[in-house]
């Protein structure tokens, strides 16, 4: 009687899995190579809250077939004339039921009438959870002028996208350098630009608009890193110009013809700094803290005669110690690594919040480094001061901006490897040794979104949940002008 | 004399469209070509969304759809023309409904002349004309409803369907419904202002209801609706009046007197007829902007490479613009000419020949054909990019995108042209050529047997240098330094040297146009050359360069005129305003 129940149900979950669809034996041709699909899905590590990851063959086809088989237990069998659209549902199912696990994925596609079989390729589903989603900006990657933006946040277990703010709402306004505390939701900077300028904090009460443009300082705050307590913000302030390239290859530059750190004290909104941040002769910028909160690391180097000089700019990586009790800095300024030894320009340090690493990017010359073709994404071990190219997601286009789930095992980083141009987000995951995943594109729903959007996307960002923030409170104070101006502590 | 009231009203509004087409289509057809470029009519499913999910988004759309089609100016001025012509008739045919008077008939053209009149300016878009047309259909069908009790019903989800379609514009079905049923005395004075209040609380929470949905818009533009100005935080007064007649012209129909005697009503009609023409008249006179119609007109040409076509715009009319110089200039050194005849034309110093980039959705579009052709390709590329993220209305521009996807695939950057090449697919003018370069993509073979990218390929620069808008001279010079032979680079460095007064560099310069092999010294250089000769020789006849006889007896004599006279400039400009020495005098 058991055995007869358990054929029956495999028999049924044969057939649902067949429904309406298509055979394809008895006899596809057979092709012992893995498909070239879009987005590269083959042999990713993904978390197992991961959205579908719908793809397509990249070539021309009738129908395409597609069959996920888990390791451990269940199946998926879709069939559709676009693209391999995966029943949400299902998948959800399919990856939970092989956690740390892998996927089966054998693909077909039916062209002229007669079907074609891949060799199957696997898909490899991590032990270790994401954080809820991502906060990015959306942007044409141009120049000067820009148009339509917003701030987005998108849950990376669905294909839901819901603007944070856009500029729609205020024209004009250019919207930029959102920023989390450790990927809290609630606690978020955020800059406004031009006739309704103003940086946003939010501390999950309550929505505050400040002017951190101060006497002390030669511009409004720009490059934000929260510090691990919440009390402070690192702040970098940049005089900044951009250049235009007339060679093929290459397009803008991004320079500071000035730059400092400066460090926001929130419950008492002021800015302080320290000489060593604050330097004539030299040009400090993207800070950031460690996990503990007692060191502050940002890119350094010496002023140049711009912009002639912009291709002699390299930052080296330095850190200076913190005291967050007192909001004072040590007197040492210790570099991790110097760029003259290096021969590469660092940018964009960010440490795993386990303290372990600290992840920057580098390239030939320059701080704004999605611009540069040549900059790739480097781990430095904070235990051991080695460090290392992360080859495993690097590519031959511009990987750069990159940000940590708070469980400091998945990161994000922005690429420009599809095109040249437009900036994707892809994930990988770092394991306790130190092992590094291929990266995965952020699925879409329809897999060819990433081949006709016109925007970039900009400072991916984890977050642990969905941002709530009052869009029409923001509106009003912004359309209000009245901002609460930040003090600055002098020494 | 009704019948014949109403033969007259409909060979009024036959002539009246015709007209439009005329006007549009043969006097102001650039206008149409200019407002083609500024959007990106895409035949997808997400785009059809996201046009048309703001209030207003389905008019628009509709209007978009519409305007793709000014790629051929003469399409777009039958499409203006069968719009307005419709919206006149469709007034017409609402207004009989409340009053069956055909001597008023000149009143239901009220609206469609104004909108021409509004046309003439190229910020106004077609998705009013579109959106005041569906509410019109509505507003008639409205009134054909003889159920009194059905048309209150279907009033309110009509007005919340028709905010959607046609956004701010459903207050003038509001309005159109609430006389009507006034007109029809079906309601009591009570009842009229409760349905009159029911009508505004409904349009208020639609536009609440809508800002709540649609948090990132302003309430403002949620009241008024998208698309009708193309400036966003713009809503023209002049809209709001248009409104109002629309919706007050057809009660005037009930309510305004007509003469019982023939005679008197043609003299009514024909007075209002002569009156509307002269408003009208007077009104497109003062709105059309004829400067801004010539500079379009050259751009025009110069974006279908009609280079003879701008050569004798300009004889017929001298340009005066900075940008149409510049297209003027572009167009001679292609022709082989501006060496040779620049200074034959108007010339506004450097700017009209290489403007210099203004953050602005229509000056780099139009400079960046300078560039484009010159090999500067990442500024042609950068003034595209710009161009389109400028626009004022957050649409993308096909035109721009045709350019990224060229100068990408000169630059060799195949996958993101092919990104643009896909997207130009799904248009309907710019898909043949997508089609057909996506054939090519990446096979050099082909890409280099088109003449024009070759061409560009081979004189764009390979040397790393940052664009800069105080030395183009310099960067003028890169680009011939690296090929000799580049006749544009170095008519172009020639020029900016002759056009900046910078007589001491195009002396410098002008020996490495000796592997251009012209055949003769070219005027205006021979001009500069004797000028430069005379500051230190008092006989131009001994100069060591072949200039002209001509050139060396116009010298002298203008030398003579310049020399003795207090103001010569009057006395010189019939006979020697063609020439450099009078630009260097006389031009600032």
């Amino acid at each position: 009687m058991k055995h007869t129940i358990l054929l029956s149900f495999s028999l049924l979950s044969l057939l649902s899995l067949t429904a309406c669809k298509e055979t394809i034996s008895p006899s596809p041709v057979i092709k012992n190579v893995v498909p070239a699909i879009f987005p590269d899905y083959t042999g990713v590590t993904v978390p197992s809250s991961i959205a579908p990851l719908n793809f397509k063959v990249m070539e021309d086809y009738d129908k395409i077939d597609v069959i996920i088989k888990g390791n451990q237990s269940g199946a998926i069998h879709i069939q559709d004339k676009n693209y391999a659209k995966i029943p949400p549902k299902a998948w959800s199912r399919l990856l939970n039921e092989n956690k740390e696990g892998t996927l089966e994925v054998t693909v077909s596609v039916k062209q002229s009438g007669e079907w074609i079989q891949y060799a199957s390729f696997p898909i490899h589903i991590s032990p270790y959870p994401i954080d809820y989603g991502l906060a990015y900006r959306l942007i044409a990657p141009g120049y000067e002028v820009y148009g339509k933006m917003g701030i987005y946040q998108r849950n990376l277990s669905n294909f839901t996208q819901t603007a944070l703010i856009e500029n729609t709402l205020m024209p004009g306004t250019c919207i930029n350098c959102h920023s989390f505390c450790a990927g809290n939701p609630e606690r978020m900077s955020l800059h406004l630009r031009y006739e309704y300028g103003a940086t946003i904090l939010t501390n999950g009460r309550e929505t505050a608009l400040y002017n951190t443009k101060t006497a002390q300082t030669f511009s409004p705050c720009v490059y934000p890193y929260w510090h691990p307590s919440g009390k402070y913000i690192a702040y970098s302030v940049n005089r900044t110009q951009q250049v235009f390239h007339e060679a093929k290859g290459e397009r803008v530059e991004v320079i500071d013809l000035q730059s400092d750190v400066v460090i926001y004290n929130v419950e008492a909104n002021e800015l302080f700094s320290c000489p060593q941040l604050k330097s004539e002769n030299t040009f400090e910028t993207y800070p950031s803290f460690s996990p503990d909160g007692y060191t502050l690391y940002f890119c350094s180097t010496e002023s140049k005669l711009l912009p002639e000089e912009y291709d002699k700019l390299q930052y080296s990586l330095c850190s200076i110690p913190f005291d967050p009790m007192s909001g004072t800095f040590g007197t040492e300024v210790d570099t991790l690594i110097n760029a003259r030894e290096v021969n590469k320009s660092i940018s964009h340090p960010r440490p795993s919040y386990d303290g372990k690493y600290l992840m920057y990017a580098w390239a030939d010359y320059g701080n704004f480094l999605i611009w540069h073709r040549e900059a790739d994404l480097c781990l430095y071990d904070l235990q051991t001061g080695r460090r290392r190219e992360l080859t495993e997601v690097n590519s031959p286009d511009a990987d750069s901006y990159h940000s940590w789930t708070a469980n400091s095992r998945w990161f994000v980083f922005g690429s420009r490897r599809i095109d040249g141009l437009y900036t994707r987000p892809y994930i990988a995951s770092i394991d306790e040794q130190g092992r590094v995943s291929k990266p995965f594109l952020v699925p879409q729903e329809d897999p060819s979104y990433y081949e006709t959007s016109l925007y970039s996307f900009n400072v991916p960002e984890f977050i642990t949940g969905p941002v709530k923030i009052n869009v029409r409170e923001i509106e009003e104070k912004a359309l209000s002008k009245k901002r609460i101006q930040m003090g600055y502590k002098t020494p | 004399m009704e019948k014949q009231l109403r033969y007259v009203g409909l060979a009024l509004s036959i002539l009246f469209g015709v007209i439009v087409f005329v006007f549009f289509g043969y006097c102001y057809p650039y206008h149409l070509a200019y407002q083609e470029q500024f959007q990106l009519f895409l035949f997808t499913p997400a785009y059809l969304a996201e046009t048309a999910s703001v209030p207003g988004g389905p008019a628009g759309y509709i209007a978009r759809f519409l305007t793709q089609f000014y790629y051929v100016p003469w399409q777009g001025a039958a499409i203006i023309a069968l719009l307005l012509a419709a919206l006149q008739r469709l007034l017409l045919c609402l207004s009989r409904a409340f009053g069956d008077k055909p001597a008023l008939f000149p009143l239901s053209f009220i609206p469609s002349l104004f909108y021409w009149i509004l046309l003439c300016n190229e910020h106004y878009m077609l998705a009013g004309v579109v959106a005041l047309i569906i509410v019109l259909m509505a507003a008639r069908l409205y009134v054909s409803i003889g159920a009194k009790a059905l048309r209150v019903i279907l009033l309110f989800p009509a007005l919340s369907l028709l905010y959607w379609f046609s956004g701010g514009a459903c207050l003038v079905m509001a309005l159109l419904c609430i006389f009507w049923e006034i007109r029809k005395r079906a309601y009591g004075r009570w009842q009229i202002a409760g349905l009159t209040m029911g009508c505004l609380l409904l349009t208020v929470s639609l536009s609440l209801l809508a800002k709540a949905l649609l948090v990132q818009y302003p309430l403002s533009k949620l009241w008024t609706g998208a698309g009708y100005y193309r400036f966003q935080t713009i809503f023209p007064s002049t809209l709001l009046l248009l409104w109002v007649m629309v919706s007050i012209l057809p009660v005037l129909f009930r309510y305004l007197p007509i003469a019982s005697k023939a005679k008197t009503a043609w003299t009514g009609t024909g007075i209002m007829i002569a009156a509307l023409t002269l408003i009208t008249w007077q009104g497109v006179s003062e709105t059309s902007d004829w400067q801004k119609e010539e500079v379009m007109a050259y751009d025009y040409h110069a974006r279908r490479q009609q280079w003879g076509h701008i050569i004798r715009m300009a004889g017929e009319k001298a340009p005066s613009t900075p940008l149409s110089v510049a297209l003027l200039n572009l167009s001679l050194c292609k022709q082989g000419r501006m060496a040779d005849d620049m200074f034959r034309y108007f010339q506004n110093g450097p700017e009209g020949l290489l403007p210099s980039f203004v953050r602005d959705f229509t000056m780099p579009m139009m400079a960046g054909e300078v560039y484009y052709h010159l090999g500067f390709i990442n500024t042609a590329q950068r003034f595209a990019f710009e161009a389109m993220e400028a626009i004022p209305d957050y649409q993308k521009s096909a035109r721009a995108i045709k350019r990224l996807a060229e100068t990408n695939l000169i630059n060799g950057e195949y996958a993101v042209t092919r990104k643009y090449l896909q997207i130009l697919r799904h248009t309907l003018y710019y898909s043949k050529w997508a089609v057909q370069t996506l054939a090519l993509l990446e096979d050099e073979g082909k890409i280099d047997f088109n003449p024009e990218w070759h061409t560009l390929r081979t004189c764009r620069t390979h040397t790393h240098f940052l664009f800069s808008e105080q030395e183009k001279s310099q960067m003028l010079g890169i680009l011939l330094q690296q090929n000799l032979t580049n006749r544009m680079a170095y008519e172009y460095l020639m020029a900016y040297c002759l056009l900046t007064k910078d007589l001491q560099h195009f002396y410098t310069y002008y020996p490495l146009g000796k592997e251009i092999a012209y055949r003769q010294i070219p005027v205006s250089y021979q001009e500069a050359l004797i000028y430069l000769w005379g500051l230190s020789n008092n006989n131009p006849a001994t100069i060591p360069y072949p200039v002209s006889n001509e050139v060396k007896r116009r010298v002298q004599e203008y030398g003579k005129i310049y020399t003795t006279c207090q103001h010569s400039e009057p006395m010189l400009r019939p006979q020697y305003a063609d020439t450099y020495w009078y630009y260097l005098h006389f031009r600032k």
